[in-house]
């Protein structure tokens, strides 16, 4: 209470208003580590309990395959983390993308901290939410309440400088530079995104997770402004550069592909099993296609193909949070320009950035 | 030299007197901070390899994974936090974790004003920022 008291001074919020849901960051072990669990801890110890619909974002292993893989330890303090966000009454959701387990409403006030799905909200799917840190998301779940400051007001979503973008962007990894480009030269401004071809809703979800990775942005509109802003160009050298700076490695021969960063859409899925079709995943590579539980449920066909290439579809983790170094994992090949761009200091691994067809086709025979 | 007074808002508050440690560039806490050293770690960033322990640390605000709040806290746990921080604007991902590790914090300052290695005297109950010494002289 004290920390949304304190952030709505701040922001000079002159009330709090009810949010319809939260959803929290902070729950992979990894990322986490151990001083945070005994905060964790105090807080379901004092009796807090969520009265709002409260999600929890990633965890660092799921339970049919790399919780065999790990050590006992960290899959101990993993599920230590998880208590206590059950204590508490969280729902146990563990994904990055909550608007794919419950149709979002636009319109509609939320407390969410995941910095994809908070740009991904505000932007495309028309909610008000302020890029939360994980305590004060949790928090507003617990009281069902949020300052009502920045983006939740509607002079404060106004575009306040305009991106033309002269690059033709083709796939889901142009995409994705362009929102690590823009990040960095934006820091907390809110543009207005013109001349992109084909935004696709997945294709604008890779941008939003993106532009919150480097910036701290917190929506973006697609419509030009209204009134006459200051303007930055972006080409085809800026997303090309970008995607050169995010592929480290210098082999061509990841040990892992990774796609699901954010985690998937059915469709994507549906679009993975498509393209695998018979083939299979060669010896020396592991392929990875994160997920939510609640999507990879309504997708078992295509489920069944990934796992007969000798693809593992991964539940409530991604790469990003989970311990691949641990595994021996040092070159990650993904279509996610957040996963690229958080890879060498996370995972102590390199990375290659490359779109979808090109990471199946690394990944698998023939 | 005579001191030099900034003037920002006040977001956590607190006192210390410690030498700055400047960026020109935003910080994720979260893959950009070691929380076992408090070193920086991203190799992109201007600060790589510096400890930000005991150190008033100047950035421009934050970016990045929300869960930076949490590493600020591990990093006070640890002794291993900056004295204070001080921002041009305050992103609620660090100031979250600056009230969770009770970590002296002002922003609204002109950090271009300040240099690695002056000696700086925070007074966030008041939002000010003086510049006791600079590193030169």
């Amino acid at each position: 209470m004290k920390i949304l008291v304190r952030l709505g001074d701040l922001f000079n919020a002159e009330k709090l208003i009810p949010i319809k849901s939260a959803h929290v960051s902070g729950v992979s072990y990894k990322t986490l580590g151990d001083a945070p669990i005994e905060f964790l801890k105090a807080l379901a110890d004092s009796g807090a309990r969520v009265h709002v619909r409260t999600t929890l974002n990633p965890q660092s292993l799921d339970h049919e395959y790399l919780e065999k893989r790990l050590p006992n330890r960290l899959c101990e303090k993993q599920l230590e983390i998880l208590e206590q966000y059950e204590r508490m009454g969280l729902a146990e959701s563990l994904t990055c993308t909550p608007y794919y387990l419950q149709k979002p409403e636009r319109g509609s006030h939320v407390a969410w901290a995941e910095s994809s799905a908070v740009v991904y909200a505000n932007s495309v799917l028309g909610m008000f939410t302020n890029r939360e840190g994980g305590p004060s998301a949790l928090a507003a779940g617990i009281i069902g309440k949020t300052p009502e400051y920045g983006i939740h007001k509607a002079e404060d979503r106004q575009p306040n400088v305009r991106v033309n973008v002269k690059a033709k962007l083709r796939n889901k990894i142009e995409y994705g530079a362009l929102g690590i480009h823009l990040g960095k030269a934006l820091g907390d401004r809110i543009p207005a995104v013109i001349g992109l071809h084909d935004p696709s809703k997945e294709r604008l979800k890779q941008f939003s997770a993106a532009l919150a990775t480097t910036g701290m942005t917190n929506m973006f509109h697609l419509k030009p402004p209204k009134e006459k802003t200051e303007a930055i160009n972006v080409d085809d050298k800026d997303v090309k550069q970008t995607i050169t700076d995010l592929s480290t490695a210098a082999t061509k021969k990841p040990d892992l592909v990774f796609i699901g960063c954010p985690h998937c859409s059915q469709n994507e899925m549906k679009q993975i099993g498509r393209l695998i079709g018979n083939r299979k995943v060669k010896p020396a590579t592991e392929l990875w296609v994160c997920t939510s539980a609640h999507v990879k449920k309504k997708c078992d066909n295509s489920v069944k193909r990934i796992e007969q290439s000798g693809g593992h579809v991964l539940t409530g983790v991604c790469t990003v949070v989970s311990w691949t170094e641990t595994l021996g994992i040092k070159t990650i090949m993904t279509n996610s320009a957040k996963t690229a761009y958080y890879a060498p200091t996370l995972n102590r691994a390199e990375a290659i950035l490359a779109p979808l067809k090109e990471c199946l086709k690394t990944a698998l025979k023939g | 030299m005579q001191p030099v007074t900034l003037k920002g808002r006040v977001i956590v508050e607190g006192t210390c007197t410690a030498k700055a440690l400047v960026s020109a560039k935003p910080i994720s806490f979260l893959g950009g901070v070691d929380p076992a050293d408090g070193k920086i770690v991203d190799e992109n960033h201007d600060l790589c390899g510096k400890c930000i322990k005991n150190k008033v640390l100047c950035f421009p605000h934050g970016h990045g994974s929300t869960v930076g709040s949490y590493v600020l806290y591990s990093l006070a746990k640890k002794g291993l936090a900056p004295k204070a921080i001080v921002n041009q604007t305050a992103d609620p991902v660090v100031v979250v974790g600056a009230i969770i590790a009770n970590i002296p914090m002002v922003d609204q300052i002109d950090i271009k004003k300040i240099y690695t290695g002056d000696t700086l005297e925070v007074d966030a109950c008041k939002g000010m920022v003086r510049i006791l010494k600079h590193k030169e002289a």
